[in-house]
């Protein structure tokens, strides 16, 4: 028995302590920070309590960057979700080269998010050579092929659109994943109940998937309230106000770009906002999609 | 007459009536999907074919062929930025990086699935909890922690963050393979006159082999294309990493407006995972709902 316990104890201890020292020590130091205002590394700081708090829910930029992260949220989650279950039924029609057209709508996800922001903005969004422009120009739609994807009042949109697109065949991947799980017999006698594919998606798919449902809108949540490098990236040089999410923000406040700016107790405190939420959207969602557990 | 027809004809045809409304009931299908993967597909096969063109052609004939193939172009991404140095800080970064993860997750993994001890379930909770924890919240404690061992912009520095930030998804993944391991052979060894240990390294590791070759795919191409992390924590001429290194290619490239050049660095960065994701799709493919299965 004491074997035993050695053995757990030497299993976990590096990985525990690695997890302890650089993952949580730092978040929960994270929390102490957002108390502080504190521009450098030296030991300046000064306990302001709540105060960045406060000023975060008066600063326009900060309540522009969580709308921004929270219709990426939202807005793009459904459509994401939307999508991917299309797809989803599309391959699961019987349809020839289901696996290849899967490996193929997945594929972004393996590619760099600095590679795919290029690609967007440069090689589809260009306004002279871009794809997209030269493509509507091709199926003679002059006046789409004039708009200018990447100005301010568009890029936001154009931004969500190669989001989307990325992460897709990712969810794509995990409904399928569920559907192959599912018994076919299930449908079969379905069909001789004379049910109707729209039934069966009802009564057979969305219920005995709903597992597999709720990992995946949890996962997108997560990983929408902590997006960075796409917005980051997405415009040359520094990301635009336009695209700021809340991570971009916290970036600029804590490390500058080409004006540095040094504020790491405020932008410490976007960070807690951050993690505050999706707390609080994970809770949300487990509440929303408790439903009894089906065996089958 | 009917009895002039063959009757295998008329099953034939029948068939392939049958087979030919299928077809158009599915045409749809297949219209979306062609077009979604076309639309990939031809989006990274434009750049692959652009980085062989000069900008000017590029700006002349967007969708045409390159009249012949321009590999300066590769030369240009490869010499406007360190790109071989860069290149060469990915590969030690991320391979010494995925041995390491795997090396301490696995043990890790194994006695929380495998063995049951007081506050085990606690414990594997505390531990893929960190998937929910926004990477951007540790950007500046972790910043000052690492300035505290001197360790940023440098690329052990780098090796040790992206060993314990990865630890939460790799833990979960392989505890959701080591789960589904029949313990009848752990039991057998054991009666043998296994070790605990020996167990372990013998049989256990052995048959989660598949399981941690898809938690080593999905960290090498997660970390091969990772910059945020490398951004805040390695963001010098001689310590970027690939994916930092195109973003200052970009940048560099953007003054003169050689996007054709830009374009070839997108592939260099590109190829690698892709080749990988080629080979192993399906091993990828299964591994997303390995660790969220029952």
């Amino acid at each position: 028995m004491r074997a035993r316990t050695r053995l757990i104890l030497t299993f976990l201890f590096p990985a525990s302590l690695l997890y302890i020292v650089f993952f949580l020590y730092p978040a929960l130091r994270a929390l102490y920070t957002s108390f502080f205002d504190w521009s450098g590394f030296s030991d300046n700081a000064r306990f302001t309590g709540l105060d960045n708090y406060r000023q975060l829910y008066r600063d326009d930029l900060f309540i522009e960057s969580m709308s921004n992260t929270l219709t990426i949220l939202i807005a793009g989650g459904i459509i994401v979700f939307g999508l991917a279950f299309a797809l989803t039924i599309l391959l699961n029609s019987g349809i020839r080269g289901r696996k290849l057209f899967r490996a193929v709508i997945f594929l972004p996800n393996v590619v760099a998010v600095i590679a795919l922001t290029t690609m967007w903005s440069v090689a589809i969004y260009h306004p002279r050579f871009g794809l997209l422009k030269n493509g509507l120009a091709y199926l003679g739609l002059e006046s789409w092929s004039t708009i200018l994807f990447t100005s301010p009042q568009n890029i936001f949109k154009s931004m969500m659109a190669a989001i989307i697109w990325i992460n897709v065949g990712f969810y794509v991947v995990l409904l399928m994943a569920g559907i192959d799980k599912i018994p076919t017999e299930l449908y079969e006698a379905a069909k001789i109940d004379g049910a109707n594919q729209v039934q069966m998606f009802y009564k057979i798919t969305v219920p005995l998937l709903w597992d597999v449902i709720t990992v995946g809108i949890v996962l997108w949540s997560i990983n929408a309230l902590k997006i960075f490098e796409f917005p980051f990236a997405f415009t040359a040089l520094e990301p635009s106000p336009n695209t700021y999410t809340v991570a971009v923000y916290l970036y600029v406040m804590g490390f500058g770009q080409r004006t540095p700016i040094y504020r790491l107790g405020y932008a410490t405190a976007m960070g807690v906002v951050l993690v505050l939420t999706v707390i609080l959207v994970v809770i949300v969602l487990r509440r929303v999609m408790r439903r009894e557990v089906i065996q089958y | 007459m009917a009895t002039t027809t063959p009757p295998t004809t008329m099953v034939l045809s029948r068939r392939t009536r049958g087979r030919l409304q299928q077809l158009v009931q599915q045409l749809p299908a297949y219209a979306i999907l062609i077009l979604w993967s076309a639309f990939t597909l031809f989006a990274i096969g434009w750049i692959a074919m652009s980085s062989l063109k000069s900008t000017r052609q590029l700006f002349q004939e967007p969708l045409a062929l390159p009249p012949e193939p321009r590999f300066e172009n590769y030369d240009i991404a490869w010499n406007a930025v360190d790109m071989s140095r860069y290149f060469l800080n990915s590969v030690i970064v991320v391979s010494i990086s995925v041995a390491l993860i795997l090396l301490i997750s696995a043990p890790a993994a194994y006695v929380l699935s495998r063995i049951k001890f007081r506050g085990s379930n606690a414990l594997t909770t505390v531990f893929t909890a960190g998937m929910g924890i926004p990477y951007p919240l540790l950007f500046i404690p972790l910043f000052a922690l690492m300035l505290d061992l001197h360790l940023t912009n440098s690329l052990p520095g780098l090796i040790l963050v992206y060993v314990s930030l990865s630890l939460p998804f790799t833990i979960y993944i392989l505890t959701g393979f080591f789960i589904t391991l029949p313990s009848e052979l752990e039991d057998a060894a054991v009666i043998d006159g296994c070790s605990d240990y020996q167990v372990y390294w013998k049989i256990m590791l052995p048959l989660a082999s598949p399981g941690m070759l898809t938690a080593a795919i999905f960290n090498f191409i997660g970390l091969w294309n990772e910059y945020q992390l490398a951004l805040v924590f390695a963001n010098t001429e001689k310590t970027r990493t690939l994916s930092l290194g195109l973003y200052a290619l970009r940048n560099a490239l953007q003054y003169t407006g050689d996007w054709a050049s830009l374009f070839a660095g997108i592939v260099i960065i590109m190829v690698p995972t892709i080749v990988i994701y080629v080979v192993l799709s399906e091993k990828m493919i299964s591994g997303i709902t390995m660790g969220s299965s029952k």
